[in-house]
C-alpha cells in the first residue's frame, strides 16, 4: 500500500534511528566495552565470593518478589475478571496505583513504619519488626507491594481473553472451583508466568529499594562502583551478569506472551461470574490490599511529615527540584510518546518473525536496570566533541527517559494501533491520501486514548525515575527523586517524608481523576 | 410433574431493556426430542441457558425429572448438579486438553473412579465413531471431528437431558447433512431426552418429535411433525 518512497519510510526511519541511538546504543556500548576493554583483574570479579553473594541476593530478591507479587496479584486478577463487584473500574485503578508509585516512596514508608521507635513500635509499644526492617525479606515485601499490580492486570487480561463458553462448558459438569483450577487457570498460565518473569526482572533491576534497605545486590554495587569508587571498569563488569540475566529472562517472558503483548482482541463478551459466592471474601481481600499497599504508605508518610512540622520548609528548599521534575517529565513524556507512536505503528503493522523480534527487543530493553542505563549513557556521551556538548546538560535526563521508557510506550501504542483496522488506512489510500495525511486524519484521531495513556504512564515513570538520573545528573542539577534520595541520610525524616508524600500526591491525583471517570463511565 | 423429563413454566428473562424470554412454557417427555426453532435473537439460546442454569430467569420455574431446579429469580440446583449434557454453538472444546482429557474432565467432576474412566471414554468415542482420535488436541481435528468430540463430551457423563445449541450451524452443507443423520440415529438409539435449538427448518424436521417455534421471546406455535407424517 505504502511504497518505500512514501513519507512513512522517512518518519519511521527517523524514529528508528532515535531508538537505536537512544535505547540500543547505551546498552550495546556497555556490553561491547565489557567484552573488549576491561582488563583481566576486573574480569576476575566474576568469580570471587562477593560476586556469588551478590548473585545469590539478587536472585533471591527477584524470585521472592515474583512469587509474592504473583501470590497477591493473580488472585486479585481472578477477582476482577470473575467476581461480580460494584465499582470495579475504580477498584482496578486504586489497586493498580502502587505500580506507578516510585518504589523508594514505599520503601521510605516501610522504614518509618518498621524501624526502631517507628510508627508500628509506637502503636503496639514494642519494636515488632525492627530487626528485619533493613533486610532482604523486607526488600522482597516492599517490591511485591509495588509490583503486584502487574501480575493482577496480566491475570485479569488473560482471564478476560478466555472464551466464556469454555468455562460454561465446564460449569455444566463441574463445580466453579474445579473449572477455575482445570480450565481457566491453565489457559491463563502463560500470561501469569510471563508477568512473574517480568516482575523478576524489574525486581532485580531495582536500585532504590535495596539501596535504602541496605541489601547488597548488583544494582547497588554498580551504583557504588561508579558513584562512590569512581571505578568505571568495575561498574561495567558488575553490570554484565545483571544485564545478561535481565535480557535472558525478559526474552523468555516475551516469547511466553507471544502476540498477546500487542493483541487487539477486545476484552468484552460474556464471562460467567464463577465466584458469586465469594463476593464477600473478595471485597474483604480487595479492601485489605488497598489498605496495606495504598493507604498505609500514605498514612505513614503523612504522619511522619506532620510530626516534624518541617513540610513547608522542605518544600521551599526543594522547589527547584520539583519544578525540574515536572518540566523534564513533561518534555520526556512528550518526546518518548512521539518516538513511540511511530515505533508502535511499525510494530503493529509488522508480521511474523520481525514482529516477534521487535517484541523481544522492547521487553529486553525495558528490563535493562536503570543504573546500567545510567552507566551506559555516561560511557557513550561523556567524551570530547559533539557528544560532550550534550553531556553535562539537562538533555541527559531526556536521553535517560528515552532509553528507559520508549520500549514500554511503544508496546502500549502498538496495542492501540492494532485496534485501528488496516482497512481504514487502505480506504484512505484508495481515496488518494498519502501516509502522513492518513496518519493525521485517520489513524492518530483513533489513537487519542492510547496516546494519552502512554503519555501519562511515561510521565509518571519519568517523574519517579532515580537509578539512571542519579548517575547522569549534571552538577548542581536535581530532580525530586534525586533530591529525596540524597537528603535521606542528612535531613530530618519529616522533610524526606513530606517530599515523598508530595511525589505520591502528584502521581495519585491524575489516577484519582482516572478512577472517578472510569467509575462514572461504568455506572453510565 | 414426574411424567415429564423437563418442564419449564412461565419463564421470563430480561437483559436491560431487551425482553429475551416472555412467559415461555415447554414440557419434554422422557426420550423425546424437542426442537426450538426461531430466528437469531428470538430467545431460543437464552431458554437453553436458563434450563442449563447458566442464566437465572426473572420469573418462572424449571423442573428436571421430579426436582425443581429453578424458582423465580434463583437457581436452586447448580448447573453441574443438574446432570445435563450441553453442546455449544462454537463447541467450546478445551484447547489445552486432548480429546481423552476433554471427556475425562466430565468423569473426574462426577467422581467416577479412574479405573472406570477409560472404558467410559472409549464407549462415548465409539458411539460418535472417533475412537482413533483419542490423543489429539482440538486444533488437530477437522470441523466435523470437533463436532463429534463435543457430542461425545456431552454424552460421556450419561446426562438425563441433552441440550444442543445450533451445533451444526458452522458446518458446510454436506457435512451438516451427514451429522444431522448421525444425530438422529444417536437420539433414536440412546433414547435421550433432547432439546435442540436451531434456526434451520431442515434440522428441525429431521430430528424433532415436536417443534417449538419462537418469536421475540415468546412461543408462537408447537407442532409434532412425526405424528403428522404417521397420519
Amino acid at each position: 500500500m505504502w511504497g518505500w518512497r512514501s513519507s512513512r519510510t522517512f518518519v519511521i526511519g527517523t524514529a528508528g534511528l532515535i531508538f537505536a541511538v537512544g535505547c540500543i546504543l547505551p546498552v550495546a556500548y556497555l556490553f561491547t566495552t565489557s567484552l573488549t576493554g576491561i582488563d583481566a583483574a576486573a574480569a576476575a570479579l566474576f568469580l570471587d565470593a562477593r560476586q556469588r553473594t551478590l548473585l545469590y541476593n539478587t536472585t533471591l530478591l527477584g524470585v521472592g518478589a515474583a512469587v509474592l507479587s504473583t501470590a497477591i496479584g493473580a488472585p486479585l486478577g481472578v477477582t476482577l475478571a470473575r467476581v461480580p463487584l460494584k465499582r470495579k473500574a475504580a477498584i482496578r485503578v486504586v489497586l493498580a496505583a502502587p505500580m506507578l508509585l516510585p518504589p523508594y516512596v514505599v520503601a521510605l514508608a516501610w522504614m518509618y513504619l518498621g524501624t526502631r521507635g517507628g510508627v508500628l513500635a509506637a502503636l503496639v509499644d514494642r519494636d515488632v519488626v525492627a530487626s528485619w526492617t533493613y533486610s532482604l525479606p523486607a526488600a522482597i515485601v516492599v517490591l511485591s507491594l509495588v509490583f503486584y499490580p502487574l501480575s493482577m492486570l496480566a491475570s485479569e487480561v488473560a482471564l478476560r481473553r478466555i472464551d466464556g463458553r469454555l468455562e460454561e462448558a465446564g460449569l455444566v459438569v463441574a463445580s466453579p472451583g474445579r473449572v477455575l483450577r482445570r480450565i481457566t487457570l491453565p489457559l491463563a498460565a502463560p500470561s501469569i508466568a510471563a508477568a512473574a518473569l517480568i516482575i523478576f526482572v524489574l525486581a532485580v533491576s531495582e536500585f532504590s529499594v535495596p539501596g535504602l534497605l541496605r541489601v547488597r545486590v548488583y544494582t547497588t554495587e554498580v551504583f557504588t562502583a561508579f558513584a562512590a569508587l569512581y571505578d568505571f571498569s568495575r561498574a561495567i563488569v558488575l553490570a554484565v551478569p545483571l544485564l545478561t540475566l535481565c535480557a535472558a529472562v525478559g526474552a523468555v517472558a516475551a516469547r511466553l506472551l507471544g502476540d498477546r503483548i500487542v493483541s487487539a482482541r477486545r476484552l468484552t463478551g460474556s464471562h460467567p461470574p464463577l465466584f458469586d459466592r465469594w463476593r464477600r471474601g473478595a471485597r474483604l481481600a480487595v479492601a485489605m490490599v488497598i489498605l496495606v499497599a495504598v493507604g498505609l504508605p500514605i498514612v505513614v508518610l503523612a504522619r511522619e511529615a506532620l510530626n516534624g512540622r518541617a513540610g513547608g520548609a522542605s518544600l521551599a528548599g526543594s522547589g527547584e527540584a520539583i519544578a525540574n521534575s515536572l518540566i523534564l517529565s513533561t518534555i520526556g513524556a512528550t518526546v518518548v510518546a512521539a518516538v513511540a507512536v511511530c515505533l508502535g505503528y511499525a510494530r503493529a503493522r509488522a508480521r511474523g518473525r520481525v514482529a516477534n523480534l521487535a517484541d523481544i527487543l522492547f521487553v529486553v530493553l525495558f528490563a535493562v536496570p536503570s543504573t546500567i542505563v545510567g552507566v551506559g549513557l555516561i560511557g557513550l556521551w561523556n567524551r570530547p566533541g559533539v557528544f560532550g556538548t550534550i553531556y553535562g546538560t539537562d538533555t541527559m535526563f531526556i536521553l535517560a527517559y528515552l532509553a528507559r521508557f520508549v520500549p514500554v510506550a511503544a508496546l502500549i501504542l502498538a496495542a492501540a494501533v492494532r485496534y485501528v483496522p488496516i482497512s481504514h488506512e487502505e480506504a484512505a489510500a484508495a481515496a488518494g491520501a498519502g501516509w502522513l495525511r492518513t496518519m493525521r486524519r485517520i489513524v492518530l484521531p483513533q489513537l487519542r486514548l492510547g496516546l494519552a495513556a502512554a503519555w501519562i504512564v511515561v510521565f509518571v515513570l519519568s517523574f519517579g525515575e532515580l537509578g539512571a538520573s542519579v548517575l547522569i545528573a549534571p552538577p548542581g542539577e536535581s530532580t525530586l527523586p534525586i533530591r529525596i534520595y540524597t537528603i535521606i541520610a542528612n535531613a530530618p525524616p519529616a522533610q524526606v517524608a513530606a517530599l515523598a508524600l508530595l511525589q505520591a500526591l502528584v502521581i495519585f491525583t491524575p489516577l484519582a481523576v482516572l478512577g472517578t471517570v472510569a467509575s462514572l463511565r461504568e455506572a453510565h | 410433574m414426574t411424567s415429564t423429563a423437563l418442564s419449564a413454566r412461565g419463564i421470563s428473562k430480561r437483559f436491560g431493556s431487551h425482553q429475551a424470554l416472555d412467559g415461555v412454557s415447554i414440557e419434554v417427555l422422557p426420550g423425546a426430542c424437542v426442537v426450538v426453532l426461531g430466528a437469531s435473537g428470538c430467545g431460543k439460546t437464552t431458554l437453553l441457558r436458563v434450563i442449563a442454569g447458566l442464566e437465572t430467569p426473572d420469573t418462572g420455574e424449571i423442573w428436571l425429572g421430579g426436582t425443581r431446579v429453578t424458582d423465580a429469580g434463583r437457581n436452586l440446583v447448580a448447573p453441574h448438579e443438574r446432570r445435563i449434557g450441553f453442546v455449544f454453538q462454537d463447541l467450546a472444546l478445551w484447547p489445552h486438553l486432548s480429546v481423552r482429557q476433554n471427556l475425562e474432565f466430565v468423569l473426574e467432576a462426577q467422581r467416577v473412579p479412574p479405573a472406570a474412566r477409560t472404558a467410559r471414554v472409549e464407549e462415548a468415542l465409539r458411539i460418535v465413531r472417533i475412537e482413533t482420535l483419542v490423543d489429539r488436541h482440538p486444533h488437530e481435528l477437522s470441523g466435523g471431528e470437533q463436532q463429534r468430540v463435543a457430542l461425545a463430551r456431552s454424552l460421556v457423563g450419561e446426562p438425563r437431558i441433552l441440550l444442543l445449541d445450533e451445533p451444526l450451524s458452522s458446518l458446510d452443507p454436506e457435512l451438516r447433512s451427514t451429522l444431522r443423520q448421525e444425530l438422529a440415529r444417536l437420539q433414536h438409539a440412546l433414547k435421550l431426552t433432547t432439546v435442540y435449538v436451531t434456526h434451520d427448518r431442515e434440522d428441525a424436521s429431521a430430528l424433532a418429535d415436536s417443534i417449538v417455534e419462537m418469536r421475540a421471546g415468546r412461543i408462537v406455535s408447537i407442532t409434532e411433525p412425526k405424528r403428522q407424517e404417521l397420519r
